[in-house]
């Protein structure tokens, strides 16, 4: 299928003859508010819109949450800006310059710059997506078994890199996520594993209950200790009103060279798996501010700090998308639950979707151009009316979150699920006191069969042996599988490199240090 | 200390699991005449010996570094744990414990207002009877929005007079 042929089927299925277009609407709408509320993530978000796409078909499911995710992430600067509350994490540095301009009564000028920042960024990385997708899929079609273990392993080994506070924890965290997806039954020989008895786990740990109790019900839990609980900075001074001007054509002008740099360092950082949308807004903040004119100004209240923000962690969406559905590793958490939610569908990400399934693709691009698009309007009305649903204290919130959850669980008609949510819920916050990276898990329990199967499949193709296999030979298929081909050899080194970091990047810090 | 604890409870856990539950099945002989095949038990094993060694360190770790520090003991633990099982986290682990239990028996209507309501308590909505009246308007709509409309099956419960009223609200749609 040619790139314009996938433009008109994409189109097509967004348009869906009216009602399809209507239901994008509603994601949006929906998106943008679970985004906005305090306490929801776009992940969060994602996962609870799951509840409404269990009767959907496959595209429409992939329209709706692809709609939610990218409008949660535009969303979460409405608070930001208005409240001091980041509604998702990425919106952060929002916050920094987003407030002084609320509480100088130009929240309109303020809500005006993120919005057509989230926009230009989403739609930037959207293109990206739609250009990338194509050749990598091809390229991604003739890599080798050992090829796809070493690029999904590089998925895991970059967190490692990301948190460098935590390396050990995040070392184990990974590893925890890979041991949990080896329950159930083994990909090559159908054997059942760490069972511990139970038939309920012969088909796998079950993924979206999992997901949905680390994300959704874990935050709850949080929220229940009223020391922590989510509150605005004060009464915003706004008075519930919004001050809706718009900022000017000169103004935006200003900014455009920040709005290109942040699209795409933005996108860049959402393609790298495990990096998402909260890395990419405080890299580009940080990044702003070095290359401003005038770096004093950051944090008192000015567009461009905005803009870096917005801009970046909106571009992320879609670079995190280009991962998931080329060579089918999530570029984050809400890709992941994505990824989850479409397997049940049916959906085979990965480099034959575009062979197989190109219409996922296309509906993928579409939505995220049409989602881009409308959600600036959208969410210029929700800025409006904001002030009122934020009002909703998080006594009604939280319980209505954990309603959601549930149905969320249990849609497979499993009660199991609703169980495993909760055990996971509970096991996020022990997962929180023991300094572990739940993002790290997920990413291990998503990627941990993919990473599995594939490594079989290149050992087993590895240095053939005829009789009985001894130490020698062992050791030469493991080699083989992993450092076989030129691109695995490249990607498994890259891999020991940045899983070696921690223990030489200390050593060449010190000597740099001796020079100076 | 609590950090402590599970590390070591997570180690000895994945050292029994390592000896007695990395395979819950004999692996049939036709698929191990093939001497290029990866044995199946090989990668969780491979998992959890790094998992161990990474454990082992980690624990270390957190000994070097609380090395000297009051609350590192296990008095200082056992206070804590008191207020922990005091704390209103831990109330909300129990409602969610036991929502799971009774959702089987008693449908998604009773135990969704029955989630909202004592939730909402918890979290500090002092006006019980508002509460109590949305958490029942919800639980309702709830059902009929993803029973009826989503056509999403949600649990009607095992007590025949909740079945019936699940069964009746579906049916309003």
């Amino acid at each position: 299928m040619s790139l314009g042929q996938m433009f008109v089927s994409g189109l097509s299925a967004v348009w869906g003859g009216g009602t399809m277009f209507l239901m994008v609407i509603v994601a949006i709408v929906l998106g943008t508010i679970f985004g906005a509320l305090p306490g929801v993530s776009a992940t969060m978000a994602v996962a609870l819109g799951l509840t409404f796409t269990y009767t959907m078909g496959p595209v429409p499911a992939i329209v709706f949450l692809t709609a939610i995710y990218c409008s949660s992430i535009t969303g979460g600067s409405i608070t930001a800006i208005l409240f001091k509350i980041p509604g998702v994490p990425s919106s952060a540095p929002t916050t920094f310059d987003g407030y002084p301009m609320a509480q100088r009564g130009e929240a309109g000028k303020a809500l005006g710059v993120a919005l057509l920042a989230s926009a230009i960024g989403g739609l930037f990385s959207a293109l990206v997506m739609f250009l990338l997708s194509s050749p990598l899929s091809k390229a991604a079609l003739a890599f080798s078994n050992g090829d796809m273990f070493a690029i999904t392993f590089l998925g895991l080994s970059i967190l490692v890199v990301l948190d460098t506070d935590h390396i050990l924890t995040t070392i184990i965290s990974g590893l925890l996520g890979l041991l949990l997806a080896c329950i159930g039954q083994d990909p090559m020989a159908g054997v059942a594993r760490l069972t511990f008895g139970q038939s309920n786990l012969l088909s796998g740990m079950e993924m979206i209950p999992v997901l949905i109790g680390l994300f959704a019900i874990t935050e709850v839990l949080k929220q229940t200790n009223p020391k922590k609980r989510l509150s605005a900075e004060d009464g915003v001074g706004n008075k519930g009103k919004v001050n809706t001007k718009m900022p000017s054509m000169k103004e935006l002008w200003s900014i455009k060279w920040t709005l290109l740099r942040c699209s795409v360092v933005g996108c860049v950082v959402g393609i790298l798996p495990g990096a998402g949308a909260t890395i990419a807004s405080f890299m580009c903040y940080t990044m702003e501010n070095k290359l401003s004119k005038h770096p004093e100004k950051f944090g008192t209240g000015i567009i461009d700090g905005i803009a870096a923000s917005e801009a970046a962690n909106n571009a992320a969406t879609g670079g995190a998308m280009v991962p998931l559905l080329c060579l089918g590793i999530p570029g984050g958490n809400a890709a992941a639950v994505m990824a989850s939610a479409l397997a049940l569908k049916g959906v085979q990400m990965g480099p034959r979707l575009l062979t197989v399934q190109p219409e996922f693709l296309s509906a993928t691009f579409i939505t995220m151009i049409v989602t881009n698009i409308v959600m600036v309007i959208v969410a210029i009305g929700i800025a409006k009316v904001f002030a009122q649903i934020l009002a909703i204290p998080y006594y009604y919130l939280g319980p209505i979150i954990l309603l959601l959850a549930t149905i969320g669980s249990f849609s497979e008609g499993n009660f199991v699920g609703v169980s495993v949510m909760v055990i996971a819920g509970i096991l996020g916050i022990v997962v929180k006191y023991m300094h572990l990276n739940s993002a790290a898990i997920v990413l291990g329990l998503v990627l941990g069969g993919m990473c599995e199967k594939y490594f079989s499949q290149a050992f087993q193709k590895a240095h053939i042996v005829t009789t009985q296999m001894g130490f020698g030979d062992y050791v030469s298929k493991v080699f083989g599988g992993l450092f076989g081909t030129p691109i695995g050899a490249i990607v498994m080194t890259a891999c020991i490199l940045l899983l070696l970091s921690p223990l030489y990047m200390p050593l060449i810090k010190k000597a740099r240090g001796k020079k100076a | 200390m609590f950090e402590l604890i599970c590390n070591v409870l997570l180690f000895v856990f994945l050292g029994f699991t390592y000896f007695t539950h990395v395979l819950e099945a004999k692996v049939p002989k036709s698929y191990l005449k093939n001497p290029n095949v990866l044995h199946p038990s090989v990668w969780p094993k491979a998992i959890i010996i790094l998992l161990l060694i990474c454990i082992a360190i980690n624990i270390y770790k957190i000994i070097k570094k609380n090395k000297g520090n009051p609350e590192f003991t296990f008095s200082a633990f056992g206070k804590n744990s008191v207020a922990f099982f005091k704390s209103k986290m831990f109330l909300g682990m129990v409602i969610l414990i036991v929502a799971s239990f009774i959702l089987e028996p008693l449908g998604f209507v009773v135990t969704g207002a029955l989630i909202m309501f004592c939730y909402g308590m918890l979290l500090g909505e002092k006006k019980w009877w508002r509460l109590a009246i949305i958490a029942v308007v919800l639980g309702i709509a709830l059902h009929i929005a993803f029973s009826g409309l989503l056509g999403v099956n949600l649990p009607r419960g095992t007590v025949p007079f909740l079945r019936s009223f699940s069964l009746f609200l579906e049916n309003l749609v």
